[in-house]
């Protein structure tokens, strides 16, 4: 059972070709939602079902290029710059944080740390109304800033608990070499600790941007124009008005999984990292 | 000036650090809580929302929801019905594959990696495809159940109040696998393989050795896993909300799902404040719950 046994040949074919069964059962959605996106539609509703299609359909994607009601690539466009937007935010203001708190011993540490603990908790929900009418006030409304801003608020906490991690790690003698050699703390703090840092640092970019791609809430209640909305939202709208049109629909869906698969394919490593500090050890 | 200097000189500047975003967390995030609550205690609609006329009502808005309709107490057990069933199932599903791929095949290490895929899917787009999958006349699941011969006639899976809850569960359940999997496998990794050794020689089988050996030594990861899950499901939102929007008749309304509804749809700011806030305190003592736990299995 544990994981130095080593197997039999014979059971290492049968636990490999298992593995292989899970896979296709659990990942079928994914493959599904994909092959309806390249059929005809009226091959969509046959029944039965075809598991391939006949006719290979690109026109899914293409019409998307032509017709203004909701232009899946605009709000592709619109999703990337409130993603990067609330990745920049969540680093620039994650990475000194983690560094305060993992490198010195103030007072209140402890209080705010808990408060990011909290934070990352939160639902939704709670933050949705007052935001709303705070970014009202701020005439934040109907803009990038307001999504960007809710997004970074789910990136911080996180990028903030995981860094710290990375920085307490660092050996003091490090820091004090650069003292020595004529850097103060905050020119140590970006020519040497972030440098050594790199690897937390890309994990927090990583998730502060999935997480701001992933957000439907946010991006639907605090932009109202379908011109300016992520990718998410305008899907939803879509779904709304025209809720049986599926060859377009699943075309939206395989659009909107290609970041996230790409990050996946490159990333692999840094994701499962993120997921199992983040949550364990907090 | 020396004084401030000296301040400066030790500890104290991490908190120059830290400041920034602080600063902000209280801002988009501290700020909001409190004015959630005091939203919650006034009386504020579309009507209102400008003018600035905020009359201060205690707790009339809670009150009102209680005994203007049963929607409330109804979100409140679908939110719990919601939250358990999806836990059971996805822990159970979730541990028995990280057993499973805590043995040492071959293709282990990246099957068990693609298998995280679902729970990296932005939600919406993960009830969009449970949206086509569950489908009545063209879904695929009722072509599959009526081809395996489960059921005669087509389930009108989210258009029926009794069958559009355990549709949004399925859907959920599949994106929390993932998660449960990944935590419980890098717990499975810490039980030296000595101990299962030692207990094969003095004879104990694979059940036994699950219940004596795994379960006991997993318990921390467990605890935390399942403490973890209530907290994230508990506050799911967009994926009900894409695939039945709380309906049909409320019937799969959760607690996040309805405190939208009253302030974005009926823009009854107020009162969907209030019920966000019922959210808010129960996910507090959880959170609280789960912070003390883990920190108290830290020391030990």
């Amino acid at each position: 059972m544990g994981t130095n046994v080593e197997l039999s040949k014979k059971k290492n074919i049968i636990y490999s070709f298992i593995s292989v069964v899970i896979l296709c059962i659990l990942l079928f959605p994914l493959y599904w939602i994909f092959v309806t996106s390249i059929k005809m539609e009226k091959e969509i509703f046959r029944i039965p079902p075809t598991f391939w299609p006949e006719v290979l359909n690109l026109k899914s994607y293409m019409v998307q290029l032509e017709i203004g009601d909701f232009n899946m690539f605009h709000s592709f466009g619109n999703s990337l710059i409130i993603s990067f937007g609330a990745m920049i935010i969540s680093i620039i203001l994650a990475v000194p944080a983690s560094y305060g708190i993992a490198k010195y011993n103030f007072k209140g540490k402890k209080s705010i740390v808990l408060g990011f603990l909290v934070t990352q908790m939160l639902p939704v929900s709670v933050l949705l109304t007052p935001l709303f009418i705070i970014f009202k006030n701020m005439n934040l409304y109907n803009t990038f800033w307001s999504t960007i801003i809710a997004d970074s608020t789910i990136g911080i906490p996180f990028s903030v608990l995981i860094l710290k991690n990375y920085f307490a790690s660092i050996p003091r003698e490090l820091e004090e070499a650069a003292y020595i050699d004529g850097l103060n703390r905050f020119t140590a703090f970006i020519k040497v600790l972030i440098p050594i840092a790199k690897q937390g640092v890309v994990v927090c970019g990583v998730f502060s941007f999935l997480y701001a791609w992933g957000d439907l809430a946010y991006g639907m209640t605090f932009i109202l124009d379908q011109q300016k909305r992520p990718i998410t939202a305008g899907i939803f709208n879509f779904m709304g008005q025209y809720g049986t049109k599926w060859s377009y629909l699943s075309a939206f869906a395989v659009v909107t999984i290609i970041p996230v698969a790409l990050i996946f394919i490159f990333m692999q490593k840094y994701i499962i990292s993120g997921m199992t500090s983040g949550a364990v050890k907090g | 000036m020396t004084k401030i200097k000296r301040w400066f000189k030790y500890d104290n500047i991490g908190i120059l650090f830290v400041f920034p975003a602080f600063l902000y967390m209280i801002a988009f995030v501290g700020y909001p809580i409190i004015y959630n609550f005091v939203l919650s205690f006034q009386n504020i609609t579309v009507r209102n929302l400008r003018n600035g006329q905020r009359e201060f009502i205690g707790f009339n808005n809670y009150i009102q929801l209680f005994q203007q309709d049963d929607v409330l107490t109804k979100s409140i057990v679908n939110t719990l019905v919601f939250t358990v069933v999806c836990i059971i199932f996805q822990f159970l599903i979730g541990f028995a594959l990280a057993l499973f791929f805590n043995k040492n095949f071959k293709f282990s290490k990246p099957v068990r990696g693609i298998l995280m895929i679902p729970w990296m899917i932005p939600i919406t787009i993960s009830g969009l495809i449970f949206k086509f999958m569950f489908g009545t006349d063209v879904g695929i699941i009722n072509f599959f159940l009526k081809t395996l011969g489960f059921i005669g006639e087509n389930i009108d899976w989210l258009t029926n109040p009794a069958t559009a809850m355990p549709a949004v569960i399925i859907a959920n359940i599949w994106i929390g696998i993932p998660f449960n999997m990944i935590l419980l496998a890098t717990g499975l990794t810490t039980i030296p393989a000595e101990l299962y050794e030692s207990a094969s020689i003095d004879g104990a089988n694979k059940v036994q050795r699950l219940f004596k050996i795994t379960l006991p030594l997993l318990r921390p990861t467990i605890e935390s896993v399942l403490i973890l899950g209530f907290i994230y499901t508990f506050k799911v939102y967009d994926l009900v909300y894409v695939m039945t929007t709380g309906g049909p008749v409320n019937s799969t309304q959760l607690l996040s799902t309805y405190s939208y509804k009253l302030s974005f749809d009926m823009f009854k700011y107020s009162q969907g404040a209030a019920v966000a806030n019922i959210l808010f305190i129960v996910l507090f003592f959880v959170s609280l719950l789960y912070l003390r736990f883990v920190y108290s299995e830290r020391e030990a």
